[in-house]
């Protein structure tokens, strides 16, 4: 079996790459943490031109009609640039389940998705607060074991403090009525169950790109600053704490991107894969995150260092679509279960 | 209208160089390659030509393998169909080399007008517009900074030195030699990547245009005889003190040296 990607699926990464890399810098998301919502509507514009928010839009609605295996390198690059569009919500986790509700909800609102027309936020019945309803046009919300479409006029949204100002939070209250509905039962819960895995696949794979990002701005800072003559990074007590970042991360990246297959899949261990993906990925950047300040020094503290630019990223994405508990969960659960089916010979099955 | 753009993919900016084992060109395994940001405002302007009015754009490039990415990008982009010289042959090549490789697919092409970028970011010769221009016998002007079409005719701005400018009127069918920041690239977008899979990529040889004896080291009339890093210079002095003791140190030793 071939593990790798594909020359296009490596074009298009290269290709998003380039396009983040030339608009969103340091600057840009500082710029936009001064405005009111932390949020560019020309910016999601132009990420809709480029095709980001309609990747898992299928094409007679006018996206790209990709899958997660496609999205996920792309997902990566958007973790890199620092990008806190809502990239994961709407283009991740609503857009395949307005396809997967189907009807005049999909026709209506897909298009929107790949026009950049619209913003779809995700109210998740097991996380607490819905991350960038301020801006949503059609928020996807529980109700008991219903799901509900609800457009943003009739929302009530109380908006919540974060210690990144890129990530804006809100407890979301609404009035559950006839019209809004759009599933219950069985159907709502097997939308949630894959809304919350596509969530956290995609925060993960943000996380690595935060990740690889710090590690980049480490490096370039210990082969600059010099100590008795020589760059702090040849000195073995600081690049021995990038070198295990490092490791972290390579260590993380096979393990998203079989999550994100298992996703595009259908596969029965989703969910584990994913959880293991969410775990190990964000704490890779969490643990770069805390390397790379210390490496840093007292720089790395002061507001003007971009780093923390990404250090917040990573913090953000490990509190983001479940917290490492309930992936921690989830893993214990697949392993400890009575006819779990663990060891050689298992581990790349679908059963 | 058919316009020609001839695209060259060189190293990432922010890539790595380190001179290859015999010191001749850089060890390119490993390292990212992009189009030449000059060649990419030529693209660009073909492409607003196009967004215009009627026109076919066509792209073209002379590497290994790894170019097709970057025809792929232009593809990408919106160009319509692409040339790639995919040849070992043509491996060593020297200006002159590249130049008739290009020329003659112009004149298998028969364009409007060719758009190239002024210079390679790795190169810097300058020297392979020019020389296009005379072999297949079209008018042309370099530095371009500016355009106008009109009928038969493209009103040129070209820069000078000391930040002047020349304003030249280039009859067409010609050559225009873009200098960087001719106008605003666009990026590709990924439907437009996905499409242009299934744009021509037309892939020859030099043998197939004819020109397998200029191409190479071996119809090369320039060699490269070393590549080498900045030697680092012995002797400086850093100058230390108050303003007014360094500035009279700094006037003495300008004296001492016989330049005041």
């Amino acid at each position: 079996m071939d593990f790798r990607f594909d020359e296009d699926q490596e074009l298009l990464q290269t290709t998003v790459r380039d396009f983040l890399e030339g608009e969103i810098t340091a600057e840009v998301v500082r710029g936009l943490w001064e405005t009111k919502t932390a949020r560019s509507p020309e910016l999601w514009k132009t990420l809709a031109e480029i095709g980001l928010p309609g990747m898992l839009v299928p094409e007679e609605h006018g996206g790209m009609g990709m899958d997660e295996v496609d999205f996920v390198l792309l997902l990566e690059e958007t973790g890199r640039a620092g990008l806190a569009e809502p990239i994961v919500a709407t283009a991740a986790v609503a857009a395949p389940m307005l396809r997967g509700v189907g009807g005049d909800l999909a026709k209506q609102w897909l298009p929107k998705i790949a026009t950049g027309d619209a913003i779809v936020a995700v109210g998740h019945p097991s996380l607490p607060f819905v991350e960038d309803a301020h801006v949503a046009d059609l928020l996807l919300l529980p109700a008991g074991d219903e799901l509900h479409a609800v457009l943003a006029a009739d929302v009530e949204i109380t908006e919540q403090p974060t210690n990144d100002p890129s990530r804006r939070i809100a407890s979301v209250s609404f009035a559950a009525a006839e019209g809004t509905r759009i599933a219950s039962g069985a159907d709502a819960a097997q939308l949630w169950e894959t809304a919350f895995d596509r969530g956290a696949l995609a925060c993960a794979a943000q996380a690595l790109g935060a990740c690889d990002r710090m590690l980049q701005i480490a490096v370039e800072y210990t082969s600059e600053r010099k100590q008795f003559g020589k760059p702090i990074g040849s000195f073995q007590a600081v690049k021995h704490h990038l070198a295990a970042v490092k490791v972290k991360l390579e260590y993380a990246r096979p393990v998203v991107q079989r999550a994100a297959h298992s996703v595009a899949s259908g596969s029965a261990k989703r969910g584990l894969h994913v959880s293991m993906a969410k775990l190990v990925a964000c704490e890779a950047a969490v643990f770069g995150a805390k390397q790379t300040l210390q490496c840093h020094g007292a720089i790395g503290y002061t507001w003007e260092q971009d780093l923390h630019v990404w250090m917040r990223r990573a913090w953000s994405l490990d509190r983001s679509w479940g917290r490492s508990p309930a992936h921690l969960a989830r893993v214990r659960a697949a392993i400890l279960e009575p006819d779990a089916r663990l060891g050689a010979g298992t581990t790349f099955s679908n059963a | 209208m058919k316009i020609l753009v001839c695209l060259k993919q060189v190293p990432h900016q922010d890539a790595r160089l380190d001179v290859n084992g015999d010191g001749t060109w850089i060890k390119e395994d490993g390292i990212k390659f992009e189009i030449n940001s000059y060649d990419t405002y030529a693209l660009e302007e073909a492409l607003r030509i196009k967004d215009a009015g009627e026109a076919e754009v066509v792209v073209a490039s002379i590497g290994p393998d790894r170019v097709t990415q970057a025809l792929r990008t232009a593809l990408g982009m919106g160009a319509d169909r692409a040339v790639h010289v995919n040849d070992a042959a043509c491996q060593g090549s020297d200006a002159l080399g590249i130049a008739k490789t290009l020329a003659a697919i112009a004149k298998e092409e028969s364009p409007d007008l060719i758009l190239m970028g002024l210079m390679s970011d790795d190169g810097n010769a300058s020297a392979v517009p020019p020389m296009v221009a005379e072999l297949v016998g079209m008018p042309s002007a370099t530095a371009v900074v500016a355009t106008e079409r009109s009928e038969g005719n493209i009103r040129v701005e070209r820069e000078l030195e000391g930040g002047a400018v020349e304003v030249v009127d280039v009859p067409t069918p010609c050559l225009l030699a873009v200098q960087s920041g001719l106008n605003q690239v666009r990026y590709a977008s990924l439907k437009g990547i996905m499409a242009a899979k299934k744009k021509p990529l037309d892939v020859k040889t030099a043998a197939d245009l004819g020109v397998a004896d200029a191409v190479g080291t071996a119809g090369a009339k320039v060699k490269i005889e070393k590549i080498y890093q900045p030697l680092r210079g012995e002797g400086a002095e850093i100058l230390s003190g108050s303003t007014d003791e360094i500035v009279s140190s700094l006037m003495n030793k300008i004296k001492e040296l016989g330049l005041l």
